[in-house]
Protein backbone atom coordinates (compact mmCIF):
# COMPACT_ATOMS: atom_id res chain seq x y z
CA UNK A 1 0.00 0.00 0.00
CA UNK A 2 2.67 1.63 0.81
CA UNK A 3 4.54 1.40 -2.69
CA UNK A 4 1.58 2.35 -4.39
CA UNK A 5 0.73 5.33 -2.42
CA UNK A 6 4.09 6.61 -3.34
CA UNK A 7 3.87 5.59 -7.28
CA UNK A 8 0.64 8.03 -7.21
CA UNK A 9 2.46 11.25 -5.35
CA UNK A 10 5.32 11.24 -7.81
CA UNK A 11 3.31 11.63 -10.77
CA UNK A 12 1.30 14.30 -9.50
CA UNK A 13 4.12 16.05 -7.94
CA UNK A 14 6.28 16.51 -11.34
CA UNK A 15 2.74 16.68 -13.41
CA UNK A 16 -0.32 18.41 -12.76
CA UNK A 17 -0.38 19.45 -8.84
CA UNK A 18 -3.74 18.00 -8.51
CA UNK A 19 -4.51 14.08 -10.86
CA UNK A 20 -7.80 14.61 -12.55
CA UNK A 21 -10.20 11.45 -12.40
CA UNK A 22 -9.66 10.37 -15.49
CA UNK A 23 -6.32 9.79 -14.14
CA UNK A 24 -6.89 8.52 -11.17
CA UNK A 25 -9.63 6.15 -12.94
CA UNK A 26 -6.81 5.10 -15.04
CA UNK A 27 -4.45 4.65 -12.44
CA UNK A 28 -7.39 2.36 -10.50
CA UNK A 29 -7.93 0.12 -13.36
CA UNK A 30 -4.40 -0.79 -13.49
CA UNK A 31 -4.74 -1.78 -9.49
CA UNK A 32 -2.73 1.28 -8.02
CA UNK A 33 -5.41 1.13 -4.53
CA UNK A 34 -3.86 4.80 -3.83
CA UNK A 35 -5.66 6.22 -6.62
CA UNK A 36 -8.88 4.90 -5.77
CA UNK A 37 -8.67 5.97 -2.21
CA UNK A 38 -8.13 9.38 -3.42
CA UNK A 39 -11.01 9.09 -5.86
CA UNK A 40 -13.06 7.97 -2.55
CA UNK A 41 -11.89 11.23 -0.54
CA UNK A 42 -12.68 13.25 -3.25
CA UNK A 43 -16.14 11.86 -3.71
CA UNK A 44 -17.38 10.32 -0.34
CA UNK A 45 -18.86 13.60 0.67
CA UNK A 46 -20.99 13.75 -2.37
CA UNK A 47 -21.91 10.01 -2.28
CA UNK A 48 -22.89 10.39 1.32
CA UNK A 49 -24.82 13.53 0.49
CA UNK A 50 -26.84 11.44 -2.54
CA UNK A 51 -27.52 8.63 -0.20
CA UNK A 52 -28.84 10.46 2.89
CA UNK A 53 -31.39 12.46 0.19
CA UNK A 54 -32.72 8.84 -1.12
CA UNK A 55 -32.85 6.79 2.21
CA UNK A 56 -33.57 9.71 4.75
CA UNK A 57 -32.20 7.36 7.57
CA UNK A 58 -28.98 8.81 8.75
CA UNK A 59 -28.15 5.13 10.58
CA UNK A 60 -28.19 3.23 7.43
CA UNK A 61 -25.84 5.65 5.15
CA UNK A 62 -22.43 5.01 6.18
CA UNK A 63 -23.04 1.16 5.45
CA UNK A 64 -24.60 2.01 2.46
CA UNK A 65 -22.36 4.65 0.90
CA UNK A 66 -19.59 2.04 1.87
CA UNK A 67 -21.17 -0.89 -0.11
CA UNK A 68 -21.66 2.03 -3.04
CA UNK A 69 -17.24 2.44 -3.51
CA UNK A 70 -16.78 -1.30 -2.89
CA UNK A 71 -19.15 -1.62 -5.94
CA UNK A 72 -17.24 0.89 -7.98
CA UNK A 73 -14.25 -0.79 -6.94
CA UNK A 74 -15.18 -4.21 -8.19
CA UNK A 75 -16.55 -2.88 -11.62
CA UNK A 76 -13.79 -0.20 -12.40
CA UNK A 77 -12.47 -2.18 -14.76
CA UNK A 78 -15.33 -1.91 -17.07
CA UNK A 79 -15.77 1.74 -16.90
CA UNK A 80 -14.78 2.54 -20.24
CA UNK A 81 -14.57 6.81 -18.97
CA UNK A 82 -17.46 8.08 -21.69
CA UNK A 83 -19.45 9.58 -18.84
CA UNK A 84 -17.59 11.40 -16.19
CA UNK A 85 -16.79 9.41 -13.09
CA UNK A 86 -18.56 11.36 -10.61
CA UNK A 87 -21.43 10.29 -13.15
CA UNK A 88 -20.95 6.81 -12.59
CA UNK A 89 -20.34 6.46 -9.61
CA UNK A 90 -23.85 8.11 -8.48
CA UNK A 91 -25.57 6.17 -10.57
CA UNK A 92 -24.32 2.85 -8.49
CA UNK A 93 -25.13 4.52 -5.79
CA UNK A 94 -28.99 5.45 -6.66
CA UNK A 95 -29.23 1.73 -7.64
CA UNK A 96 -27.38 0.92 -4.50
CA UNK A 97 -29.82 2.91 -2.75
CA UNK A 98 -33.00 1.65 -4.11
CA UNK A 99 -31.15 -2.31 -3.74
CA UNK A 100 -30.94 -1.70 -0.44
CA UNK A 101 -34.47 -0.19 -0.06
CA UNK A 102 -36.03 -3.41 -1.71
CA UNK A 103 -33.79 -5.63 0.31
CA UNK A 104 -34.91 -4.12 3.74
CA UNK A 105 -38.57 -3.89 2.24
CA UNK A 106 -38.71 -0.54 3.62
CA UNK A 107 -39.89 2.42 1.85
CA UNK A 108 -37.80 6.38 2.60
CA UNK A 109 -38.15 7.23 6.24
CA UNK A 110 -40.34 10.34 5.79
CA UNK A 111 -42.29 11.53 8.57
CA UNK A 112 -45.78 13.21 8.35
CA UNK A 113 -46.36 14.77 11.78
CA UNK A 114 -47.65 18.07 12.99
CA UNK A 115 -45.11 20.68 13.83
CA UNK A 116 -44.99 22.31 17.44
CA UNK A 117 -45.48 25.94 17.85
CA UNK A 118 -42.03 26.53 18.03
CA UNK A 119 -41.20 24.46 14.49
CA UNK A 120 -43.68 26.48 13.26
CA UNK A 121 -42.22 29.66 14.23
CA UNK A 122 -38.98 28.81 13.04
CA UNK A 123 -40.18 28.22 9.30
CA UNK A 124 -42.23 31.06 9.85
CA UNK A 125 -39.08 32.99 10.50
CA UNK A 126 -37.08 31.22 7.24
CA UNK A 127 -40.18 32.38 4.84
CA UNK A 128 -40.41 35.65 5.93
CA UNK A 129 -37.42 36.65 6.04
CA UNK A 130 -34.18 36.65 3.41
CA UNK A 131 -31.64 35.82 6.56
CA UNK A 132 -31.50 32.16 7.00
CA UNK A 133 -30.07 30.30 10.13
CA UNK A 134 -26.47 30.76 11.13
CA UNK A 135 -25.80 28.27 13.04
CA UNK A 136 -25.34 24.10 11.57
CA UNK A 137 -27.87 23.04 14.99
CA UNK A 138 -29.96 25.46 13.84
CA UNK A 139 -30.09 24.72 10.11
CA UNK A 140 -29.76 20.99 11.18
CA UNK A 141 -33.32 21.06 12.95
CA UNK A 142 -34.55 23.00 9.81
CA UNK A 143 -34.08 20.16 7.49
CA UNK A 144 -34.92 18.14 9.91
CA UNK A 145 -38.60 20.14 10.42
CA UNK A 146 -38.83 20.20 6.33
CA UNK A 147 -37.89 16.33 6.13
CA UNK A 148 -40.99 15.81 7.98
CA UNK A 149 -43.32 17.80 5.51
CA UNK A 150 -41.40 16.35 2.57
CA UNK A 151 -43.38 13.25 3.64
CA UNK A 152 -46.50 14.56 1.70
CA UNK A 153 -44.35 15.00 -1.87
CA UNK A 154 -43.78 11.72 -4.10
CA UNK A 155 -40.89 10.04 -3.17
CA UNK A 156 -39.22 11.26 -6.67
CA UNK A 157 -40.09 14.89 -5.83
CA UNK A 158 -38.65 14.42 -2.26
CA UNK A 159 -35.29 13.33 -3.45
CA UNK A 160 -35.11 15.66 -6.32
CA UNK A 161 -35.59 18.86 -3.71
CA UNK A 162 -32.88 17.73 -1.25
CA UNK A 163 -30.32 16.60 -3.81
CA UNK A 164 -31.06 19.56 -5.43
CA UNK A 165 -31.78 22.41 -3.05
CA UNK A 166 -29.98 20.82 -0.02
CA UNK A 167 -27.45 18.70 -1.37
CA UNK A 168 -26.31 21.17 -4.51
CA UNK A 169 -26.68 18.66 -7.16
CA UNK A 170 -27.18 20.31 -10.32
CA UNK A 171 -30.22 19.67 -12.51
CA UNK A 172 -28.01 18.60 -15.35
CA UNK A 173 -26.35 15.61 -12.97
CA UNK A 174 -29.75 14.49 -11.56
CA UNK A 175 -31.39 14.53 -14.69
CA UNK A 176 -28.22 12.19 -15.59
CA UNK A 177 -28.30 10.47 -12.39
CA UNK A 178 -32.15 9.35 -12.29
CA UNK A 179 -32.49 9.10 -15.94
CA UNK A 180 -34.77 12.06 -16.71
CA UNK A 181 -35.02 14.59 -19.50
CA UNK A 182 -33.78 17.97 -18.11
CA UNK A 183 -36.64 19.81 -18.48
CA UNK A 184 -38.56 17.16 -16.47
CA UNK A 185 -36.56 17.54 -13.63
CA UNK A 186 -37.21 21.34 -13.79
CA UNK A 187 -40.42 21.16 -14.15
CA UNK A 188 -40.63 18.81 -11.39
CA UNK A 189 -38.87 20.73 -9.10
CA UNK A 190 -40.71 24.04 -9.57
CA UNK A 191 -43.74 22.51 -9.09
CA UNK A 192 -42.36 20.12 -5.85
CA UNK A 193 -41.48 23.36 -4.27
CA UNK A 194 -44.73 24.61 -4.42
CA UNK A 195 -45.82 21.53 -2.72
CA UNK A 196 -44.02 22.09 -0.05
CA UNK A 197 -45.05 25.88 0.74
CA UNK A 198 -48.61 24.34 0.64
CA UNK A 199 -48.17 21.16 3.03
CA UNK A 200 -46.30 24.56 5.00
CA UNK A 201 -49.47 26.70 4.52
CA UNK A 202 -51.63 23.50 6.03
CA UNK A 203 -49.84 22.84 8.92
CA UNK A 204 -49.69 27.19 9.73
CA UNK A 205 -53.38 26.87 9.80
CA UNK A 206 -53.30 23.80 11.41
CA UNK A 207 -51.17 24.45 14.57
CA UNK A 208 -52.14 28.02 15.33
CA UNK A 209 -54.13 30.90 14.72
CA UNK A 210 -52.03 33.47 14.99
CA UNK A 211 -49.65 31.84 12.49
CA UNK A 212 -52.39 31.34 9.91
CA UNK A 213 -53.05 34.75 9.74
CA UNK A 214 -49.41 35.48 9.01
CA UNK A 215 -49.38 32.86 6.32
CA UNK A 216 -52.78 33.84 5.02
CA UNK A 217 -50.91 37.48 4.45
CA UNK A 218 -48.69 35.72 2.45
CA UNK A 219 -50.55 33.63 0.55
CA UNK A 220 -52.05 35.11 -2.81
CA UNK B 1 -52.98 28.11 -19.87
CA UNK B 2 -52.89 27.43 -15.76
CA UNK B 3 -52.69 24.05 -14.55
CA UNK B 4 -55.21 23.45 -12.30
CA UNK B 5 -53.26 21.97 -8.93
CA UNK B 6 -56.75 22.40 -6.84
CA UNK B 7 -54.37 24.91 -4.68
CA UNK B 8 -55.63 28.08 -7.08
CA UNK B 9 -52.13 28.85 -7.71
CA UNK B 10 -50.63 27.02 -10.95
CA UNK B 11 -48.52 28.03 -13.28
CA UNK B 12 -48.78 28.24 -17.14
CA UNK B 13 -47.57 24.56 -18.20
CA UNK B 14 -45.41 26.67 -20.97
CA UNK B 15 -43.87 28.88 -18.58
CA UNK B 16 -42.85 26.44 -15.48
CA UNK B 17 -39.31 25.73 -17.68
CA UNK B 18 -39.28 29.63 -18.15
CA UNK B 19 -40.35 30.28 -14.21
CA UNK B 20 -37.90 27.58 -12.83
CA UNK B 21 -34.81 28.91 -15.52
CA UNK B 22 -35.73 32.36 -14.08
CA UNK B 23 -35.67 31.30 -10.53
CA UNK B 24 -32.22 30.23 -10.56
CA UNK B 25 -31.00 33.06 -12.59
CA UNK B 26 -30.37 31.19 -15.92
CA UNK B 27 -32.36 33.22 -18.34
CA UNK B 28 -30.62 35.71 -20.56
CA UNK B 29 -32.16 39.33 -20.68
CA UNK B 30 -34.33 39.38 -23.06
CA UNK B 31 -35.68 36.23 -21.99
CA UNK B 32 -35.73 36.80 -18.67
CA UNK B 33 -37.40 40.11 -19.16
CA UNK B 34 -40.20 38.58 -21.46
CA UNK B 35 -41.02 36.01 -17.95
CA UNK B 36 -40.67 38.93 -15.41
CA UNK B 37 -43.66 40.61 -17.92
CA UNK B 38 -45.51 37.17 -18.05
CA UNK B 39 -45.26 36.63 -14.48
CA UNK B 40 -46.72 40.14 -13.54
CA UNK B 41 -49.78 40.20 -15.74
CA UNK B 42 -50.82 36.14 -14.77
CA UNK B 43 -51.56 35.72 -11.81
CA UNK B 44 -51.36 31.86 -11.44
CA UNK B 45 -47.60 32.18 -12.47
CA UNK B 46 -47.09 34.83 -10.25
CA UNK B 47 -48.46 32.96 -7.22
CA UNK B 48 -46.41 29.71 -8.15
CA UNK B 49 -43.63 31.66 -8.53
CA UNK B 50 -43.94 33.24 -4.81
CA UNK B 51 -44.47 30.02 -3.58
CA UNK B 52 -41.68 28.36 -5.58
CA UNK B 53 -39.09 31.64 -3.99
CA UNK B 54 -40.28 30.40 -0.56
CA UNK B 55 -40.46 27.05 -0.57
CA UNK B 56 -36.12 27.45 -1.96
CA UNK B 57 -35.73 30.20 1.22
CA UNK B 58 -36.97 26.53 3.13
CA UNK B 59 -34.94 24.20 1.60
CA UNK B 60 -31.63 26.33 1.17
CA UNK B 61 -31.69 27.37 5.15
CA UNK B 62 -31.29 23.30 5.76
CA UNK B 63 -27.91 21.77 6.61
CA UNK B 64 -26.37 19.84 3.85
CA UNK B 65 -24.84 15.67 5.03
CA UNK B 66 -21.93 16.49 6.70
CA UNK B 67 -18.30 15.15 5.18
CA UNK B 68 -18.08 11.60 6.22
CA UNK B 69 -14.31 12.55 7.83
CA UNK B 70 -10.56 11.11 6.54
CA UNK B 71 -11.54 7.84 8.48
CA UNK B 72 -14.06 7.13 6.11
CA UNK B 73 -11.45 6.66 3.31
CA UNK B 74 -9.31 3.97 5.01
CA UNK B 75 -13.08 2.02 6.42
CA UNK B 76 -13.83 2.14 2.64
CA UNK B 77 -10.14 0.58 1.36
CA UNK B 78 -10.18 -1.85 5.11
CA UNK B 79 -13.49 -3.11 3.54
CA UNK B 80 -12.38 -3.66 -0.50
CA UNK B 81 -9.27 -5.46 0.69
CA UNK B 82 -11.82 -7.46 2.88
CA UNK B 83 -13.69 -8.59 0.15
CA UNK B 84 -10.67 -9.25 -2.41
CA UNK B 85 -9.35 -11.21 0.00
CA UNK B 86 -12.48 -12.90 0.42
CA UNK B 87 -12.84 -13.40 -3.21
CA UNK B 88 -9.60 -15.23 -3.82
CA UNK B 89 -10.45 -17.51 -1.13
CA UNK B 90 -13.61 -17.90 -2.96
CA UNK B 91 -11.65 -18.50 -6.04
CA UNK B 92 -9.45 -21.33 -4.35
CA UNK B 93 -12.54 -22.84 -2.52
CA UNK B 94 -13.98 -23.11 -6.44
CA UNK B 95 -11.11 -25.83 -7.48
CA UNK B 96 -10.91 -27.46 -3.69
CA UNK B 97 -13.77 -30.51 -5.04
CA UNK B 98 -11.40 -31.06 -7.68
CA UNK B 99 -8.04 -31.23 -5.82
CA UNK B 100 -9.63 -33.58 -3.22
CA UNK B 101 -10.97 -35.69 -6.11
CA UNK B 102 -7.88 -35.72 -7.65
CA UNK B 103 -6.08 -36.62 -3.98
CA UNK B 104 -8.64 -39.29 -3.41
CA UNK B 105 -8.28 -40.75 -7.01
CA UNK B 106 -5.04 -41.28 -6.89
CA UNK B 107 -4.68 -42.37 -3.17
CA UNK B 108 -7.25 -45.32 -4.79
CA UNK B 109 -5.19 -46.21 -8.01
CA UNK B 110 -2.40 -46.46 -5.84
CA UNK B 111 -4.22 -49.30 -3.90
CA UNK B 112 -5.68 -51.03 -6.24
CA UNK B 113 -2.22 -51.18 -8.14
CA UNK B 114 -0.75 -52.54 -5.01
CA UNK B 115 -3.58 -55.11 -4.59
CA UNK B 116 -2.98 -56.30 -8.04
CA UNK B 117 0.51 -56.06 -7.71
CA UNK B 118 0.79 -58.46 -4.69
CA UNK B 119 -2.34 -60.36 -6.04
CA UNK B 120 -0.53 -61.03 -9.10
CA UNK B 121 2.64 -62.07 -6.66
CA UNK B 122 0.87 -64.72 -4.52
CA UNK B 123 -0.62 -66.39 -7.21
CA UNK B 124 2.16 -66.79 -8.55
CA UNK B 125 4.09 -67.99 -5.62
CA UNK B 126 1.59 -70.75 -5.41
CA UNK B 127 1.27 -71.89 -9.05
CA UNK B 128 5.31 -72.48 -9.42
CA UNK B 129 5.32 -75.33 -7.16
CA UNK B 130 2.78 -77.34 -9.27
CA UNK B 131 4.46 -76.10 -12.42
CA UNK B 132 7.36 -77.53 -11.10
CA UNK B 133 6.05 -80.86 -9.60
CA UNK B 134 3.92 -81.19 -12.78
CA UNK B 135 7.21 -81.48 -15.03
CA UNK B 136 9.41 -84.75 -13.51
CA UNK B 137 7.68 -87.56 -14.65
CA UNK B 138 10.37 -90.11 -14.12
CA UNK B 139 10.28 -90.79 -10.70
CA UNK B 140 6.53 -91.19 -10.09
CA UNK B 141 5.51 -94.53 -9.08
CA UNK B 142 2.29 -95.38 -11.53
CA UNK B 143 1.46 -98.60 -9.08
CA UNK B 144 2.33 -96.27 -5.96
CA UNK B 145 -2.02 -95.96 -4.34
CA UNK B 146 -3.03 -92.34 -5.27
CA UNK B 147 -2.90 -89.97 -2.70
CA UNK B 148 -5.88 -89.60 -0.85
CA UNK B 149 -7.77 -86.93 -2.44
CA UNK B 150 -10.84 -84.79 -0.76
CA UNK B 151 -14.35 -85.84 -2.54
CA UNK B 152 -15.59 -83.13 -5.09
CA UNK B 153 -19.29 -83.73 -4.62
CA UNK B 154 -21.82 -86.05 -3.13
CA UNK B 155 -20.90 -88.95 -5.56
CA UNK B 156 -17.61 -88.67 -4.84
CA UNK B 157 -18.25 -89.12 -0.98
CA UNK B 158 -20.48 -91.89 -1.60
CA UNK B 159 -18.02 -93.92 -3.67
CA UNK B 160 -15.12 -93.52 -1.50
CA UNK B 161 -17.67 -94.88 1.58
CA UNK B 162 -18.41 -97.95 -1.16
CA UNK B 163 -14.60 -98.16 -1.61
CA UNK B 164 -13.64 -98.31 1.77
CA UNK B 165 -16.58 -100.98 2.84
CA UNK B 166 -15.56 -103.08 0.04
CA UNK B 167 -11.53 -103.15 0.91
CA UNK B 168 -12.81 -104.09 4.33
CA UNK B 169 -14.48 -107.01 3.54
Amino acid sequence: MAASATALTLPLQQGEKRADDRELVRLSQNGTEAAFEELVRRHQQRVFALVAGILHRPDDVEDVAQQVFLKAYLGIKRFDQRAAFSTWLYKIAVNECWDYLRKRKVRPLVYEADLSEEQVSRLDGIVSSDRPPESASARTETREILERMLGALPEQDQQLLILKEIEGFSVQELAEILGLNVNTVKVRLFRARGRIMESYRRRLNTSGKGHASSAGSRKE
Amino acid sequence: MPRDTGFGNAACEQYEVLLEDYLNGELSGADAKSVAEHWQECAGCRAALQNSVAGLRLLRASEPSADPGAGFARIVMARIRAAESERASGRANFWQPFVSFGWRFAATATLALGVLVSYNAGLGHRLQPNVATARPTDNIDIFAPEPARAPANGDEVLMMVADNSHAKF
